[in-house]
């Protein structure tokens, strides 16, 4: 349940590699050398990792197109764990190295191997790579932000707070928590002594106004074909986050989901360990089960006992019957002409009122456009500096027919050559829709503002919020191959 | 000052070694602790010098003795801390436990370790910050992590303290019981697992230790702990496979005490974080399987909130309760539930990638409660894993390659299970289907990445379905085609037909491949080849000639192709590199077992090569290989040149001088010297030598006795001596005979070595420099070579030289390495007087006599200002006294041994002008040595060096 070693690198696409931080856990280490006697192999030099570490994962000697170690075919990397071949005096294998990477940053941690070296144990049966993945992502949210983005300043101020952290969280390899984010939150007092236990994913007491905060945003990604031996594909998650300030070291809230009556029930429910119990028939419906229409559709209650900072309550997916926008796309090649003809249906069910709506038409291994003679039916039509990238801007609303067309033609006549994507060949070119429309879900889900319950002695204030986000939206040209095999018609 | 330190920790911690190297441990941590004493030093400095004790103690505390040391000296520092510096208390306390248990203090129940487990317990049982002081209250956290890492390294070393952890845990309010909580779980298990170890350990003594017994001193607790020590089993999980047999305490049914403490735990773990509760659910999980006395079903209450989890840790473990207790504790339901819920969430869009892979991992190595075989670790799908099911996670163009190929992986084993024809092979079409998709995109010019992963995909789906010809065949069309469109792939190719070849061994897919590929290459039109084009083609063709099952015909015709045409660009622009290709392929044909019929174009292709190409050395080459081939007969070609295309596989290469330059890749590490770790061989002084040459000098004088032609006087033999020397290089040099001998560690690398050139340097200025000498072979099994080093002293002083060497191994590699040093003592040096060679012994004496007058005359005049006399004297017997002449001085000597003389006459010659006189004679009380010199500088070396011989004759003597 522990590691040997902790470190964690910046490099930009495998240049200028170098390690910020690094951490030995020697006591670990001494356990490391008597559980596997003979088969022990001790941890190299920093620079040495380093090495090993950028071949394993490809980025090293990106200037060379083959390079034996790195791009042996025999070196699967298909687990999470990679080994790190030692060689001279020390030779060996260092497994399982887990190594987790996020714009400039690796973070990479030996776990401790608690079962005997050989023959090899399954990842599956080491409690300490989960808890190694556990630091990793917890240490990079930390150091990157929640939203995975940070300067070069705020790095390296983060980086110089590690020791401080890593005393609390990891003080000798051993993972008692992940860091906190940022500042604890306002308004909190130590605990008095009392009977109550204070659990210890909580740092200190709320004081004041209680105020529960849920959101519930609905993220909805799709594939369309418009092609009738491929199916069109697209799915439905769902997160709950919660930011609740209430008194009390144990407070009681309860949460309910509810969806409409008809509405298909969800799926794959995955809670927060303060979740404090959970019925079974909640968790029941999967996504990769047949739905079989007796399931469970709700109300799902979920009591917790909230902790101080902002967390995801739950999440789960949903089946709905149809897309929001379905849309057809159509590209025709004639001489240097390219013919566009584009119509997007906004689905009665889904409230016409976007906060924004954009089309998204890039065009890859051809020259810059040229002449643009397009005429859209509705919204503004933009084509990017870079002259690439059609972009539609659909606004706010839909028109009242809730359809919307484009048409006309594009020739590449530009002077440079554009940007080239070995995917989007020939007529294989897709529309990319990005929309957000607040204050509703696609499955139905709601949180009723009267449905949260909470335990204390003031009455809180409840502000409840929902929206829809699409992300991975894909409208393929329907007279190009699409990218995915005719294989996908199985699902 | 402080940025001083901040630099110097961060060089220690990025290479200890390398840091090391420039001053020593001892010295490093010295500075350390004198600046953790220094008042002046800031807190967050003195933080900052603990992290080399933390992550090294062992490289600062080589012993025992010194890890003690030191943590007695980081214990007072401790005592002195100002209350207020907390955390840098936190770290010492961290550091010291680093030290303690790695300098394996801690297992030998030191002294100071004794001091500071008390320490600990004192801090974590101090609960004085109960009214919120904050920063106390981490000491203690810390103080309890550094106790549980303690019982981790030590197991069994607090389990007499059980009831007073349980004790601290159910008072705490704060969020410090979850660390009282781990460390009550983790000695808990450990005391039970020495329980399980012990014969005739039952109930009563599980109940002893769950209400311990704290007065109980430590060192009455020393047996059982250092015992198990021993044993790392201790430190393995007790959860193992379906295989595995768990260590058990019976107990019968009824453990109460046992019971109420493991409900109390699991009641608060919803209050530990994830990590600690997974930790805490785990240790109880191996506590319940060690005791079978109490039923799984204690963990029930917990199993729903653990399986709903989003957080990886908590389900993990949950697996592991299911490894560990099986249809006790999980239904057929539940199976079936947690195999979907791992499908789920192996594809989940909200979770990380390695997360994902993580689970599919889990899923490949799913605890079934009723598994149908012995998988040992391998990869096996569960029963439960319906190819329905597996659908979720069928691999697409747009996951990354980690994530594609593990999916590709599982699926595979999926429709391998579901055989060729289940489904009419649609699963097995879709997998090959995707196959093509990346081809394409690798087509359309996909990044190295894609590329490599597109390689990987291939290599994985031919170790499942190679059989299925259908598809392994479309694939090799496919490859042909990828290739002759992006010939850069050509190491991928052969690297691809290398591994399924190693791998697949039953399978001749990878010949099949490489044949096709020679056809492709060899069909296509010549008119758009690219130089580039040809260089990958002739590589490719390189290792399709590897292939005896392949005819070379073709690739014969288009060599000669390339090469014949009087337009042929190539030969006239005379490329190296190319030239080199082309060799290499026709070195491997010229091995080839159909040699036979590609005599003829083959020589043709040599001959045109010797004859027109552009560049000498390719020329020369191919000269080599055409009268190779046509002289030798077969066998013997083969095996001068067939060793290093069999011997030691693919990625080992040989390098013989007849490769060296046909073999591009291996060419740079040939090319290369290596540095060696370790000293390889050394010289070492041949002992036998000079005592011959003594029996012989002594015969010629005989010899020489009868036909004495020497000067009588002692000024004439001087002056006829004298004369020789006005030649400068007359009797200048010493010779010394050594002999080249490994050194004993056992490298088999270095078992035979070539070419050896050894290089001296010297270390004062008292010699001339040496010139290289080289021994053509050094073999361990075969007698040492010896090597006569020829020294040209300036001053006969003693010196030591520094060696080194560069010398080649048999696999064709050049090597650097440095010998120990050589030691040339004083009487290396010595020689007999250069008296011509007519000279008798007579004429010696009389040179001796000479010598002597003008040594210790006392006018001295202008050149003899450099000579001295002086005396030793010694306690030797009379034998003895002849014994040491006998052994040391024979050579020198001018008087006879034999006759009855009391007086030893001792010449001995220094090159290049300087000469020790010895009278030896046995007085009274002791023997003198009566000593004269030309050269006062040498009388101290003179000194010590009779003095060893004399005491070595007198231990030598004593033992006698």
């Amino acid at each position: 349940m522990s590691v040997r070693a902790l470190w964690i690198i910046s490099h930009e696409k495998g240049e200028n590699v170098s390690i910020r931080f690094s951490r030995r856990f020697s006591t670990v280490e001494h356990r490391a050398k008597r559980l596997a006697g003979s088969w022990y192999v001790a941890v190299p030099e920093e620079n040495t990792v380093l090495q090993l570490l950028l071949t394993e994962m490809g980025l090293s000697d990106s200037n060379k197109p083959y390079v034996a170690l790195r791009d042996d075919c025999l070196h699967c990397q298909r687990s999470p764990a990679l080994e790190l071949r030692v060689d001279g005096p020390a030779k060996g294998v260092l497994w399982p190295v887990l190594a987790i990477s996020q714009g400039p940053l690796i973070l990479a941690c030996l776990p401790l191997v608690d079962a005997p070296a050989e023959p090899r144990p399954p990842l599956a049966s080491l409690l300490s790579v989960s808890q190694g993945l556990t630091l990793l992502a917890g240490l990079q949210t930390f150091l990157l932000g929640a939203g995975g983005k940070l300067d070069s300043e705020g790095l390296a101020s983060r980086l110089a707070m590690l020791p401080a952290v890593l005393l609390q969280v990891c003080p000798l390899g051993t993972p008692l928590d992940v860091p906190l984010l940022g500042a604890p939150a306002t308004n909190t007092v130590p605990t008095p002594a009392g009977s109550q236990k204070q659990p210890a994913w909580k740092t200190g007491l709320h004081r004041g106004r209680a105020v529960v905060n849920v959101a519930l945003a609905e993220t909805v990604r799709s594939m369309q074909y418009g092609n009738r031996s491929r199916q069109d594909l697209w799915d439905v998650f769902g997160t709950v986050t919660c930011k609740c300030e209430v008194e009390g070291v144990l407070p009681n809230v309860t949460v309910t989901l509810t969806l409409p009556p008809n509405g298909s029930p969800l799926q794959d429910i995955l809670v927060h360990p303060c979740v404090t119990s959970l019925d079974s028939t909640i968790l029941t419906a999967s996504s990769v089960d047949n739905y079989d229409g007796s399931a469970f559709s709700g109300p799902y209650k979920f009591p917790f006992s909230p902790p101080l900072e902002p967390f995801r309550l739950c999440s789960y997916t949903s089946q709905v019957p149809v897309p929001p926008i379905l849309g057809s796309y159509q590209l025709r090649e004639e001489e240097n002409q390219l013919h566009v003809s584009v119509t997007l249906k906004l689905h009665e069910s889904v409230k016409n009122s976007f906060e924004y709506c954009e089309a998204h038409l890039p065009f890859f291994n051809r020259d810059q456009m040229g002449v643009v003679d397009v005429k859209v039916s509705f919204g503004q039509l933009d084509i990017s500096k870079e002259k690439n990238l059609l972009v539609w801007a659909l606004g706010q609303k839909f028109p009242k027919s809730r359809e919307v067309t484009m048409e006309g033609k594009i020739t590449f006549s530009g002077p440079t050559a554009g940007p080239t994507d070995p995917l989007c060949t020939d007529l294989t070119a897709y529309i990319k829709l990005y929309f957000k429309v607040p204050d509703m879900t696609l499955s139905g889900c709601c949180v009723d503002q009267h449905s949260v319950q909470v335990y204390s002695s003031a009455k809180p204030r409840i502000v409840t919020s929902r929206e829809l986000l699409s992300k991975e939206y894909f409208i393929w040209n329907s007279t190009g191959t699409a990218p995915v095999s005719s294989g996908q018609m199985m699902l | 000052m402080a940025v001083n330190w901040a630099e110097r920790i961060s060089a220690f911690s990025r290479s200890p070694s390398r840091f090391l190297s420039g001053t020593t441990a001892e010295a490093f941590l010295a500075e350390l602790l004198r600046e953790l004493r220094d008042d002046r030093a800031s807190y967050s400095v003195k933080v900052l010098l603990l992290s080399p004790l933390c992550e090294h103690p062992t490289v600062l505390c080589p012993s025992d003795s010194v890890g003690e040391e030191t943590a007695l000296e980081l214990m007072s520092v401790f005592a002195q801390c100002p209350p207020k510096t907390v955390q840098f208390c936190c770290h010492l306390l961290l550091a010291l436990t680093s030290v303690l248990v790695c300098t394996s203090c801690v297992s030998s129940r030191s002294r100071a370790s004794q001091d500071f487990l008390d320490l600990l317990l004192q801090i974590a049982q101090d609960t004085s910050d109960l009214h919120g002081d904050a920063a106390h209250r981490s000491l203690r956290a810390t103080a309890c992590d550094c106790l549980q890492e303690l019982e981790a390294c030590s197991p069994g070393l607090l389990s007499q303290r059980l009831e007073l952890l349980g004790g601290l845990r159910q008072r705490e309010s704060s969020r410090l019981h979850q660390s009282y909580a781990g460390l009550q779980t983790l000695v808990l298990r450990n005391a039970v697992y020495q329980l399980t170890q012990e014969t005739g350990a039952g109930p009563e003594h599980l109940k002893a230790i769950l209400g311990g017994n704290t007065s109980v001193a430590w060192e009455a607790e020393q047996d059982s702990g250092l015992m198990n020590n021993k044993d790392s089993a201790i430190l393995s999980s007790v959860i193992l496979g379906p295989m595995g047999t768990v260590p058990t305490l019976q107990t019968g049914p009824d453990c109460k005490e046992l019971r109420s403490v493991l409900s109390s735990l699991l009641e608060e773990s919803y209050l530990l974080t994830p990590l600690c509760q997974a930790a805490l659910l785990n240790r109880l999980t191996e506590l319940v399987a060690m005791v079978p006395g109490v039923p799984p079903a204690i963990f029930r209450a917990q199993l729903l909130r653990l399986l709903g989890t989003s957080e990886v840790g908590l389900l993990h473990t949950t697996l592991l309760m299911k490894c560990a207790f099986t249809d006790s504790l999980f239904s057929a339901e539940d199976e079936a539930f947690i195999l979907k819920r791992l499908v789920v969430l192996s594809q989940h869009p909200l979770l990380s990638t390695p997360e994902k892979l993580f689970y599919m991992d889990c899923i490949l190595h799913f605890p079934e409660n009723r598994p149908i075989g012995c998988s040992d670790g391998d990869e096996t799908l569960p029963v439960l894993l319906t190819p329905q099911l597996a659908l979720a996670l069928v691999p697409t163009v747009f996951n990354d390659s980690a994530t594609m190929l593990a999916r590709l992986n599982l699926l595979s084993l999926v429709y391998l299970e579901e055989g060729e024809d289940g489904e009419e092979g649609r699963g097995l079409a879709y997998l090959y289907e995707h196959l093509t998709s990346l081809l394409h995109i690798v087509e359309n010019g996909g990044s190295r990445e894609i590329v490599v992963t597109f390689f990987r995909a291939v290599l994985l789906f031919l170790s499942y379905f190679c059989h299925v010809e259908r598809y392994s065949n479309s694939l090799t069309e496919k490859l042909c085609q990828l290739y002759l469109h992006h010939t850069y792939l050509a190491p991928h190719l052969i690297n691809l037909a290398d591994q399924t070849q190693d791998k697949l061994t039953e399978s001749s897919w990878a010949v099949g491949l490489l044949k096709a590929l020679q056809g492709v290459i060899t069909e296509a039109p010549l008119a758009q080849l690219t130089l580039q084009d040809l260089s990958r083609h002739l590589k490719m063709l390189a290792r399709v000639a590897e292939e005896g099952e392949i005819p070379q015909h073709t690739t014969l015709s288009f060599l000669s192709s390339v090469i014949t045409p009087s337009s042929s660009s190539l030969c006239v622009s005379g490329d190296w590199r190319l030239g080199n290709s082309l060799l290499g392929v026709c070195r491997r044909l010229l091995v080839h077992p159909s040699l036979d019929s590609l005599l003829i174009p083959l020589a043709d292709i040599l001959q045109h090569l010797t004859c027109r190409y552009g560049d000498t050395d390719i020329m020369d080459h191919a000269r080599l290989y055409y009268s190779l081939l046509t002289t030798l007969s077969r066998e013997k070609l083969a095996s001068m040149l067939a060793q290093d295309l069999t011997e030691g596989g693919r990625q080992v290469k040989r390098r013989t001088l007849s490769s060296i330059m046909a073999e591009g890749e291996g060419l740079t590490s040939a090319l290369t010297i290596h540095q060696t770790e370790k000293a390889i061989f050394r010289l070492m002084k041949a002992q036998s030598e000079p005592r011959e040459r003594t029996q012989s000098d002594r015969e010629s004088d005989l010899n020489q006795n009868e036909t004495e032609n020497s000067p009588g006087e002692a000024n004439v033999a001087l002056e006829a001596y004298r004369t020789q020397f006005h030649d400068p290089r007359f009797a200048s040099e010493i010779t010394l005979n050594h002999q080249l001998t490994h050194v004993e560690a056992v490298d088999s690398r270095f078992d035979q070595l070539f070419s050896i050139c050894l290089h001296f340097s010297l270390t004062d200025d008292h010699y001339d420099d040496l010139s290289d000498i080289s021994v053509p072979c050094l073999f361990r099994d075969r007698p040492c070579p010896k090597v006569k080093l020829t020294l040209k002293p300036r001053r006969p002083h003693p010196t030591t030289l520094h060696a080194s060497a560069i010398f080649t191994t048999h696999d064709g590699l050049s090597w650097h390495t440095v010998l120990p040093d050589i030691h040339i003592a004083f009487q290396q040096v010595f020689m007999p007087p250069p008296t011509p060679p007519t000279w008798g012994r007579g004429g010696r004496l009389s040179l001796f006599e000479g010598l002597w007058d003008e040594m210790s005359s006392d006018s001295r005049e202008k050149d003899l200002t450099d000579c001295a006399t002086s005396l030793f004297c010694c306690q030797l017997k009379e034998a003895a006294l002849i014994t040491l002449v006998e052994k040391h001085f024979l050579p020198y000597l001018v008087s006879d041994l034999s006759e009855d003389d009391d007086e030893f006459k001792v010449l001995v010659f220094l090159p290049p002008q300087s000469h020790m006189l010895l009278k030896i004679r046995s007085e009274e009380d002791a023997v003198h040595f009566n000593i004269a010199t030309d050269n006062w500088q040498l009388l101290p070396h003179i000194n010590s060096y009779l003095l060893t011989i004399t005491s070595c004759q007198d231990a030598a003597l004593g033992h006698l």
